[in-house]
């Protein structure tokens, strides 16, 4: 099955080994809750727990309803009901309650995965990232067909060259529209300067008469995609990768002094697809902002739009919120001048080196999607974890798309 | 442009200039001068030259506002003159590899991660910068790229093995220009909550 998989701020925990602490619990008469509840919090206040639900409720077998909450936090090897605080205990002993020590998660849930396995133990709340970006849990089967399809075209266009290369293709998502899209430039080949070029030119044609179809419909994208045969050519026949191999361009040799001027060291999939989207930008809007000027102000409505997304914490609300802002985020990329790559994904087919995925913070890319781990310099999950590095100026969320031979 | 809203936290100075040598010190006082010119152009002020044999082969400075691109760093600048200079000429790749590894690299502001790993790509010899850049730095603050790939070493490959980096030269010049240049305020910002008080935006 192909599969988008979410690639967290921080290495995985595997979801059933969560670090727990120990709590106090009651089984407790419904009618009491409210009472209890606001009392607890006055008095046991759960500080560094606030991802816990201080209530867990049991359906049983027999149609009724067990309600359990949490007292306070027990210490680590000592159960004894004399380890309760002082006032904890007077409560317990007025309402009468039993007590009981049970393990809750620790730490708050960072992937919907982690949150589900929290649960099991007593219900927590799961918030996903603060910038929060959509997908983090999870697409819905229209946005599925959409990604997977963006990553088709990434894959052809690492193929359309004679040498395997990465590529990249830059999308705005709020209308599926294709802004920029490259190879690796960083080696000469033999056919550089002619099919290179001229491949990429009749790629961005198809890639546009696809973008169109993806508008109306995701689900009917078809056409010259790869077959999965190619697919397996093209994890064999990657030393020609750019990020795979950020150091080997010394090995290539130039096959024509004529070709020389095709390749860069440093010319990545990634690097390239960049300039693009910023040659477009200046292309189509050749004034620069400045304080005061239209552009900028359009410029402003971006963080409002984004505001309302950030304020989505609520997991059930979030489909319906979803929706609204998207809408809201297509008009404001219709009409204003774009700052960089605001609100946009980017496509590529190999995870990207620290090079490229540290262009990608400063060009402020929403979401990074790529197909095949890199695990010689892979910078988001194999060997480098950027988009968990606190200290940077703009966070992206990063998805590794699975293919397999059905979307292929 | 590309600016961060932040606390002049990132300002770590540990300028050691009766260490330098003249020539490091002329070097990075040409690297300063490029850095004002970005200034005059209202792009966030980070400047470098490149030497080789003793000669200055290229110079470089911060190009974010004016393309558009905020990948087009100083350090980025520079070395694609190089690279294309060289391509003109006929170099072929181990030619170009040749001539890379006796660069040596003057910055204002210790190289961004995505600059240091390109340096280490293309095998520059020896980086000089002047302050460090505590949220993006790539040469000891943030990531240590400077030392190498991890594949380098374990393989001993020629390739990725880094470069040898010194800190802090002329620092409190290059502190200055960018105190300049938030002051004045950052008419690229998309929303500016606040005249002064920048980070290096975007390097």
């Amino acid at each position: 099955m192909s599969q988008i998989i979410y690639i967290p701020d921080k290495p995985p925990i595997p979801p059933d080994q969560q670090p727990t602490v120990n709590v106090f619990a009651a089984v407790v008469e419904p009618k009491l809750i409210n009472n209890l509840v606001r009392c607890l919090n006055r008095i046991a206040p759960l500080e560094n727990l606030r991802h816990l639900k201080r209530v867990q409720k049991k359906h049983l077998e027999d149609g009724k309803t067990l309600i359990a909450l949490i007292l306070c936090l027990a210490s680590e090897n000592d159960s004894n009901m004399d380890a309760m605080p002082q006032d904890v205990r007077e409560l317990v002993t007025s309402y009468q309650l039993s007590a009981f020590i049970t393990k809750v998660c620790k730490e708050a849930a960072t992937t919907k995965e982690e949150w589900e396995e929290q649960c099991k133990l007593w219900p927590t709340s799961y918030h996903p990232p603060t910038y929060n970006i959509d997908g983090i849990t999870g697409f819905n089967e229209e946005d599925t067909q959409s990604v997977f399809g963006f990553m088709r075209l990434a894959v052809e266009l690492a193929q359309s060259n004679k040498l395997v290369v990465n590529a990249a293709v830059i999308v705005d998502p709020s209308v599926k529209q294709v802004i920029a899209s490259a190879c690796d430039h960083h080696i000469s080949s033999e056919n550089a300067s002619t099919s290179n070029a001229g491949g990429e030119i009749d790629f961005r044609n198809r890639l546009e008469s696809v973008g169109s179809h993806l508008d109306s419909n995701g689900a009917t994208i078809h056409g010259n995609l790869p077959s999965s045969a190619s697919l397996k050519t093209l994890k064999q026949s990657c030393s020609t990768v750019s990020c795979l191999y950020p150091w080997q361009w010394t090995d290539q040799q130039l096959q024509h002094l004529s070709n020389s001027c095709c390749w860069h060291p440093l010319r990545h999939a990634a690097i390239a697809a960049i300039e693009s989207s910023a040659a477009r930008d200046r292309h189509l809007f050749p004034t620069s902002g400045t304080i005061g000027d239209k552009s900028v102000e359009t410029d402003d409505i971006g963080p409002h739009c984004n505001l309302a997304k950030r304020q989505k914490t609520n997991l059930e609300n979030a489909k319906s919120e979803e929706k609204e802002g998207t809408d809201i985020e297509g008009i404001c990329s219709k009409s204003g001048r774009p700052y960089l790559c605001t609100g946009y994904d980017i496509y590529l087919v190999w995870e990207p080196c620290i090079m490229c995925a540290m262009a990608l913070v400063h060009q402020r890319v929403r979401r990074v999607f790529y197909a095949f781990p890199n695990p010689n310099d892979g910078a988001l999950g194999s060997v480098h974890r950027l988009q968990g590095e606190k200290s940077l100026n703009h966070h992206y969320a990063v998805f590794r798309v699975v293919l397999h031979e059905d979307v292929l | 442009m590309t600016s961060t809203y932040c606390t002049a936290s990132w300002i770590k100075m540990d300028s050691s200039r009766e260490d330098c040598s003249s020539d490091t010190l002329r070097f990075m006082e040409l690297a300063i001068q490029q850095a004002k010119l970005a200034l005059n152009s209202l792009e966030v002020p980070v400047g470098c030259v490149i030497v080789e044999d003793g000669m200055v082969i290229a110079t470089g400075r911060n190009r974010t506002t004016e393309t558009r691109n905020a990948t087009r760093h100083a350090e980025m600048e520079a070395t694609d003159i190089l690279i294309e200079a060289w391509q003109r000429d006929g170099l072929s790749t181990s030619e170009v590899a040749e001539k890379c590894s006796k660069c040596k690299l003057y910055v204002t502001c210790e190289p961004c991660i995505m600059c240091a790993s390109a340096l280490s790509i293309l095998g520059i010899n020896e980086v000089y910068y002047g302050c460090a850049n505590d949220k993006f730095g790539g040469c000891g603050s943030i990531l240590s790229l400077h030392l190498g790939s991890r594949e380098a070493h374990t393989s001993g490959n020629q390739q990725g093995r880094g470069f040898k980096c010194t800190a802090g030269i002329m620092a409190s010049e290059a502190v200055a220009l960018f105190r300049s240049f938030y002051e004045q305020g950052n008419p690229n910002a998309p929303n500016p909550h606040r005249p002064l008080v920048h980070n290096r935006a975007g390097q």
